[in-house]
């Protein structure tokens, strides 16, 4: 009697501490994210929303990885090499990857995506044109494919680590239709979908077998919020443990540091903003002026009092992360005395008009506009401002060449490759430069998107960012910072530059 | 009264008509759906432009795009969302509920209070209750709603934590958005109760009610109200056209899963489908709700009825 008394009091002890045990194991440690744009889809080849990579990054994995320190690791690939003169590209794949559906991955999943990137279903959404240098893709054997390539393209390495080259699972597809991978996505990263609510949220658990670890946390949920003050108030009640960019504006930094319980965290982004000229027409034709302009306005002060401080000056249209970006130019100071006398020689009389065209809904670069206007005003030109919804302004106005002497550019590209930016800025013909036609630079802007050295190319990148900036042909103000709202209970996140955020390491406390 | 019913429904579907071809028009003259998709691009040529555009169905000639979005609406098919390409109609089905349950807690909340309130102001009239009334009334009618939000949300939200600040989840997260509504229309509507009870309270009945020994909570309540419920109920449902397109703004403070979220998105993502349809639903609902009124002074008042 004793002895089974005995007994049932060991067992009743182990029972009690083996659950104990497992709730502490179990203990769930969940992150809520408010991202600020449902971007509908989560299939990879539907959007272009950098929305869609804050919360996708965690689902899919492509053949290469790019992390938050921005340089190319292996994906699903574990190396490539690099043939016939970058027209051919070689990939060993890791083996043993499971989709979270339990589907193998291996060579024919990397066909298949691909055949639907650059096929019918590629044809309806805007990522195919990304990819166009892809021919073909062939299955050398299980765990090797060949990539053929119509030209060498030297950035196509780094866009397999984003966007509509994340691998999707074939028979998954195939099996329950394209609509229903739209809301119920499929891939190998290191969280799985879990549920999704249209304009609401989604919600993600981790993946345990992810080839690359587990992640720390158990359940990411996000939510769409697309309002500023609705994102920092739910940060503020502790509702949301982070928000991420493009949400929190310059004007709300100080309310989340002010709050003991929140943080605010930032990273130099490829964000850059400029004020472009129309060197066609106008008094922004001349060389000259145009720099006497650059000269006239105080960009730093900008920066330290509009900015707040999280931005930094550029010399040319690209961020100091953008590969192509050369360290030794130095922006033109601030020289309003500079300015006047060019203006003089150039033969413009004080007063003289100048619009400066911007997006109405962005109140802080319209400060930001302001304050440029004024300095303006200060060597003695009359300059207005001319805002224009957004849409309106980069679809209609800009494309046709309808802009004052001066508009707004604001531009980024998650690839961090200065080509991304120079070639549409500047090439003759191109959307976004509907004034300028300079054939020399034309030249040296093709001649580097055929090259895979990867230092040949940067030189040229480097030589292009110091020709525009000698002629002048923007007024290069900033690269914005991206910024993210947080609170302090989480540990161990690291911001990123392009919005791609895998939240592996992540714990919270 | 079927043949002023019927009446009245040839108008709403004339209405419609309007409403949504005046709509389908306007959204697309502000530019290309392709192009917004594409902006983040780069790299898109014309050619990919062109085939993003045959997968929309927007190549095609304005009216045979308009009739084909009639023909769906037969079969409430409002085709398919530009961003992402989720059925329109799953949408609404989630959103519209979500409209419809904030406004009408916003017309119960606002009616629940104000008639009792403004009844009280009417018969004191001129004495400290009505005063009272009257100023606090016109305070409530001076606030512009989104800084009330805004204020309600910081007060209970992040000084109390009492209340989530956005998103619907639950009977608590309707009582910021419902209250910031329902607080304005109140203001409005006790002004309007005070003064057409003034009116109906001269009313000879009303004397010879009073004469016959009626409580007084009997006349106020059975012989006033009803006879002056028919201006009431006309505002009332005029009211509630309007509220629907003021939530939007609430909506968005909020971060409200209803119609004025959708369309906020679907305006700035030239989402047409979306667009159309949220617009339609509204002005349905809108319509519907001009009929009810009219069916209900059939109901409140014989004389409507037997005409």
């Amino acid at each position: 009697m004793s002895s089974k008394k005995y007994l049932t009091s060991v067992l009743k002890t182990l029972v009690v501490t083996s659950s104990l045990a497992a709730a502490s194991v179990s203990f769930a440690s969940t992150l809520t994210v408010s991202s600020p744009q449902d971007p509908g889809s989560w299939d990879p080849i539907d959007t272009f929303l950098v929305n869609w990579a804050s919360v996708a990054t965690n689902i899919y994995d492509g053949l290469t990885y790019r992390g938050p320190d921005l340089k190319l690791q292996p994906g699903l690939a574990t190396s490539w090499e690099q043939l016939d003169n970058g027209t051919r590209i070689r990939f060993t794949l890791r083996q043993g990857v499971k989709f979270h559906n339990g589907e193998s991955f291996n060579a024919a999943s990397v066909k298949f995506t691909f055949d639907r990137l650059m096929g019918d279903e590629g044809k309806k959404g805007p990522q195919r044109s990304n990819y166009s240098a892809i021919d073909s893709v062939e299955v050398i054997d299980d765990n090797t494919v060949d990539f053929h390539l119509k030209a060498a393209d030297p950035v196509l390495l780094t866009k397999l680590a984003g966007y509509g080259a994340m691998i999707v699972p074939p028979k998954y597809i195939q099996e329950k239709g394209e609509d229903f991978f739209n809301t119920h996505p499929v891939g190998t990263g290191p969280f799985k979908f879990a549920s999704y609510e249209p304009k609401v949220g989604i919600k993600l658990e981790a993946y345990a077998n992810h080839w690359d670890g587990a992640p720390k946390l158990t359940n990411l949920n996000y939510r769409f919020i697309s309002e500023p003050s609705t994102a920092v108030a739910e940060l503020q009640s502790g509702r949301v443990d982070l928000v991420i960019p493009p949400t929190i504006p310059i004007g709300m930094i100080t309310t989340i540091e002010k709050d003991p319980n929140l943080k605010i965290v930032t990273t130099i982004s490829p964000t850059v903003y400029a004020l472009r000229f129309n060197t066609q027409n106008g008094i922004t034709k001349d060389e000259k002026v145009r720099k006497a302009l650059i000269y006239g306005v105080d960009r730093q002060a900008i920066i330290d009092s509009i900015l707040g401080g999280q931005a930094a000056q550029i010399a040319s249209f690209q961020s100091a992360i953008s590969f192509g970006d050369d360290p030794t130019m130095k922006p033109l100071p601030y020289d309003p005395k500079k300015a006047m006398q060019l203006l003089k020689e150039a033969g413009i009389k004080p007063g003289t008009k100048i619009q400066i065209d911007i997006r109405g809904n962005d109140a802080t670069f319209n400060e930001v506009s302001q304050a440029v206007a004024s300095y303006l005003q200060m060597v003695g030109l009359n300059a207005s401002i001319q805002p224009y919804e957004t849409n309106v302004l980069l679809n209609d106005i800009i494309p046709a060449g309808k802009t004052g002497e001066m508009f707004q550019q604001s531009w980024g590209g998650w690839t961090l490759d200065y080509d991304n930016t120079a070639y549409f800025m500047y090439h003759t013909g191109e959307k976004w430069n509907p004034y300028d036609s300079d054939l020399a630079l034309d030249k040296q802007l093709e001649s580097q998107r055929s090259i895979t050295d990867r230092a040949k190319r940067e030189e040229i990148l480097k030589s292009i960012a110091n020709y525009t900036a000698n002629r002048a042909l923007e007024m290069p103000l900033y690269s914005l910072n991206a910024i993210f709202g947080i609170s302090k209970r989480v540990k161990n996140f690291t911001p990123v530059p392009d919005s791609r955020l895998r939240l592996t390491d992540v714990t919270v406390e | 009264m079927a043949n002023f019913l019927m009446k009245r429904f040839l108008q709403a579907i004339f209405v419609l008509l309007a409403v949504t071809l005046i709509v389908a028009f306007a959204i697309r003259l502000t530019g290309d759906p392709a192009l917004m998709l594409t902006q983040g691009a780069g790299s898109v040529t014309e050619a990919d432009l062109m085939l993003i555009r045959d997968a929309l169905g927007i190549n095609k000639p304005f009216f045979v795009q308009y009739f084909e979005f009639l023909k769906g609406l037969f079969s409430f098919d409002f085709g398919r969302s530009f961003m992402g390409g989720t059925p329109v109609s799953d949408l609404i089905s989630k959103s519209l509920p979500a409209t419809l349950m904030l406004a009408v807690s916003v017309m119960v909340v606002s009616i629940i209070i104000s008639i009792p309130l403004g009844i009280k102001a009417a018969v004191s009239k001129g004495k400290w209750a009505d005063q009272t009334i009257r100023i606090v009334s016109l305070i409530g009618l001076s606030f512009p709603n989104f800084w009330l939000a805004l204020m309600l949300v910081l007060t209970f939200s992040i000084w109390l934590q009492w209340l989530p600040p956005s998103g619907m989840d639950g009977f608590a997260s309707f009582l910021m958005p419902a209250f910031t509504m329902a607080i304005i229309l109140t203001a409005t509507n006790v002004r309007l109760v005070r003064s057409s009870m003034l009116e109906t309270l001269q009313a000879q009945y009303i004397m010879v009610a009073r004469a016959k020994g009626l409580s007084e909570n009997t006349v106020l309540y059975k012989h006033a109200l009803r006879n002056c419920a028919i201006p009431l109920i006309t505002y009332f449902g005029l009211q509630f056209g309007s509220l629907l397109g003021g939530i939007v703004i609430i909506e968005r403070v909020f971060n409200w899963p209803g119609l004025g979220t959708l369309a906020f998105d679907a305006v700035s993502g030239r989402d047409y489908p979306v667009l159309q349809a949220v617009i339609t639903i509204l002005s349905m609902l809108i319509v519907s709700v001009n009929l009810l009124v009219d069916i209900a002074y059939g109901l409140i008042d014989p004389r409507i009825r037997t005409e």
